[in-house]
C-alpha cells in the first residue's frame, strides 16, 4: 500500500498506475478490431478491411467519430446520473486490473543521479499490491452493478431500466458462483496473494499427498489440473459478470433495443465499451493466474530463468529487467489467448433465455461450486495428514 | 499534514457527507446510492486501518450485493407518492432533523469512545497487524474458536430470515400466490 520511501520510488509507482490505465484504454481499440475481424471470420464475412492495412485504421476513424458526435441528453433523463454512469463504468475494471501482477518484480541496485545516490528499489510490475489480492478485486468488480443501475435509471427510458434491472440481477446471481468457485483455489494455495499463487504453480506437476510426493513431469504444475471444475465455473461466471454473450441479457437487442445504454451515444457509449473490455481483461488475467500459471513459463521456474538471465547479461539490473520482460511476455500470451476465447465464445453461442440464465446460475453453478469447495477442503485436509 | 492523515480526513469527509446525504436527499434512489457510497468510504477507511479482509468483505457484501438489491427494488417501484409524502410535512422534517441529531450524537460518542480506547490500550485484541493473509487467518481462527457459538447463531438467524421471506411471499396475499 505504501507508495515508496523517497521521491524516485513514488514517481515511478505513480507513473506505473498511469501506464497500466493507459494499457487498458489503448488495448480496447485493438480488441474491438480483433472482435470485428474475428466475428467476420467466424461468420464467413470480411469485416472492416477498407481503412488502412487490414482495416487497422478503422479504430482511428471510429475514435474521431465518437469524439465529434453530437452530445445528446434525453428530456426524461436525470442529468447527474446520466453523466456519472459512463465515468463510473471505467472505475471497476481499471482499479481491479491495477491489482493484478503482470510479471516478476524488477529490482534496481543503488545508482547515482542528480548528485545523490538512490536505491536499492524493488518495483512490482503491477499497479499496487494490496495484501488481500483477490478479495479486493472481487469487491471492486462487484461495484460494476451500480454503473448499470445508474445508466438504466438515469436515462429515463423503460428499455434502459429493464436492461439495468436484468443486468444487476444477473451480476448478483453469478457473483455467488464466482466467489465460491475460487474458494477451492484459495484453500489449495493457502493465500489471497496473486503473486504467491503464480509462484506456487512453477515447474512440472508435483504435490505431496499424505506424506508421499507425487510428480508427473509431462504436465506443468497448473491450477487447472487440481481444480478443473472450479476453472469451468469461474470462466462461465466471468462471462456473466462482464455481460457478454451468451449472458448479455442486459442488452438483448431483440427485446430491449440496446438495454441500459440505449440512450447513450458518442464518447459516453465508448466509455461503457471500455468498461466492458476492462472486465474482460480482468477476467482473462485472473483465469491465467488461477488456473494457467500466471506469468510463469510452463515447466520452468522463475529461479531457472533468473540463473539463465545472469549468464547472458552484464549487470544484475539488466538480468532482473530481462526476467521481468520475459515473464511479462509469457503473461501476455496467456492473457491474449483468453481474450480471444472471450471473443470466440461471443460469436459462437446464442443468448440464453432469462429463466434459463437464472436456472443455470442458482440451480446448477451455485450447487456445483459448493460441492467443489467442500471436496477441495476435504482433499486438502486428507493430503495434509 | 502527513499523507496518512490527509487520506483519513479525505475519506472521513467523503463518508460523512455521503452518510448525511442518505437522509437529506429527497429521492430514495439517490439516498440508496449515497448509502452505497458510504459503504465504499467505510471500506476504504478499513484499508487505512490495515484491516484488508474486512474492507474487501465490506465491499463485496454491503456495497456490492445488499445495496445493489436495495437500489434495484427501489427502481422497480413508482415512488412519486412516497416522494411527495417525504418532501412535505412537518413530521418528516422533524424526523430528518432528529436523524441528523442522532448521527451527530453518534459521531461525538464515537470520537469520545475512541479517545478513551487510545489511552487505555486494550489487550484483548489478538489480531496483529501484518499482511492481509495473517490478519485474515487470525480473524478466521478467532471466529471459529472463541466466538463459534455467536458465529453459528448468526448463520442460523440469516437462514431463518431467508426461509421466512420465502414463506411470507408464498403465503396468502403474497406476490407468488398459487
Amino acid at each position: 500500500m505504501n507508495m515508496g520511501k523517497d521521491a524516485f520510488e513514488i514517481i515511478v509507482n505513480g507513473l506505473k498506475l498511469v501506464i497500466i490505465f493507459l494499457m487498458i484504454v489503448q488495448l480496447v481499440p485493438i480488441l474491438v478490431w480483433v472482435e470485428r475481424r474475428g466475428s467476420a471470420f467466424i461468420q464467413n464475412r470480411l469485416g472492416p478491411n477498407r481503412v488502412g492495412p487490414l482495416g487497422l485504421m478503422q479504430l482511428l476513424a471510429d475514435a474521431v467519430k465518437f469524439l465529434t458526435k453530437e452530445s445528446f441528453v434525453p428530456d426524461t433523463a436525470k442529468p447527474v446520473l446520466y453523466y456519472a454512469a459512463p465515468i463510473f463504468a471505467l472505475i471497476p475494471g481499471a482499479v481491479a486490473f491495477a491489482a493484478i501482477p503482470l510479471s516478476t518484480a524488477f529490482t534496481v541496485g543503488t545508482f547515482e543521479l542528480f548528485g545523490s545516490s538512490w536505491g536499492p528499489y524493488t518495483f512490482l510490475v503491477q499497479g499496487y499490491d494490496i495484501g488481500i489480492g483477490i478479495v479486493f478485486i472481487l469487491g471492486v468488480s462487484s461495484l460494476a452493478a451500480y454503473t448499470l443501475l445508474m445508466a438504466g435509471w438515469g436515462s429515463g427510458n423503460k428499455y434502459s431500466l429493464m436492461g439495468a434491472l436484468r443486468a444487476s440481477a444477473q451480476t448478483i446471481s453469478y457473483e455467488l458462483a464466482l466467489g465460491l468457485s475460487i474458494v477451492g483455489v484459495i484453500i489449495m494455495y493457502n493465500t489471497f496473494n496473486l503473486t504467491d499463487m503464480t509462484m506456487a504453480q512453477q515447474g512440472p506437476l508435483h504435490f505431496s499427498f499424505m506424506g508421499y510426493t507425487v510428480a508427473a513431469s509431462w504436465l506443468p504444475n497448473w491450477g487447472i489440473f487440481y481444480q478443473p471444475l472450479g476453472a469451468l465455473l469461474f470462466f462461465t461466471a466471468t462471462f456473466a459478470e462482464s455481460n457478454r454473450l451468451p449472458f448479455d441479457l442486459a442488452e438483448g437487442e431483440a427485446e430491449l433495443v440496446a438495454g441500459f445504454h440505449t440512450e447513450y451515444g458518442g464518447f459516453k457509449f465508448n466509455m461503457f465499451f471500455i468498461g466492458e473490455y476492462g472486465h474482460m481483461m480482468v477476467a482473462a488475467s485472473l483465469m491465467s493466474i488461477f488456473f494457467f500459471g500466471g506469468f510463469g513459463i510452463p515447466f520452468v521456474t522463475v529461479d531457472q530463468v533468473h540463473q539463465w538471465a545472469v549468464t547472458v547479461t552484464s549487470t544484475p539490473n539488466w538480468a532482473s529487467a530481462l526476467v521481468a520482460l520475459i515473464h511479462f511476455l509469457v503473461f501476455n500470451v496467456k492473457f491474449f489467448a483468453f481474450l480471444w476465447i472471450f471473443i470466440w465464445v461471443r460469436w459462437t453461442l446464442p443468448r440464453f433465455r432469462y429463466d434459463q440464465l437464472m436456472d443455470l446460475g442458482w440451480k446448477t453453478m451455485l450447487p456445483w461450486a459448493l460441492v467443489n469447495t467442500i471436496l477441495t477442503a476435504t482433499v486438502v485436509y486428507i493430503a495434509s495428514l | 499534514m502527513t499523507a496518512d492523515s490527509f487520506l483519513f480526513w479525505f475519506l472521513a469527509i467523503v463518508t460523512v457527507t455521503s452518510g448525511l446525504s442518505v437522509i437529506l436527499m429527497n429521492n430514495p434512489i439517490y439516498s440508496a446510492l449515497s448509502l452505497a457510497m458510504t459503504m465504499v468510504g467505510i471500506s476504504a477507511l478499513f484499508i487505512t486501518l490495515n484491516a484488508f479482509f474486512i474492507a474487501g468483505v465490506q465491499l463485496i457484501v454491503y456495497a456490492g450485493a445488499v445495496m445493489v438489491l436495495f437500489t434495484m427494488v427501489l427502481m422497480l417501484f413508482d415512488l412519486k407518492h412516497e416522494m411527495q409524502a417525504f418532501v412535505k410535512g412537518k413530521f418528516t422534517g422533524f424526523i430528518k432533523v432528529a436523524s441528523v441529531g442522532l448521527l451527530a450524537g453518534l459521531l461525538v460518542g464515537a470520537i469520545l469512545m475512541s479517545v478513551g480506547l487510545f489511552t487505555e490500550k486494550t489487550t484483548d485484541n489478538p489480531v496483529t497487524f501484518g499482511t492481509g493473509m495473517e490478519a485474515t487467518k487470525a480473524l478466521g481462527r478467532i471466529l471459529y474458536t472463541k466466538y463459534l457459538l455467536g458465529f453459528e447463531a448468526l448463520g442460523v438467524l440469516l437462514l431463518v430470515i431467508a426461509i421466512g421471506a420465502v414463506a411470507l411471499s408464498r403465503s396468502k396475499g403474497g406476490t407468488h400466490e398459487h
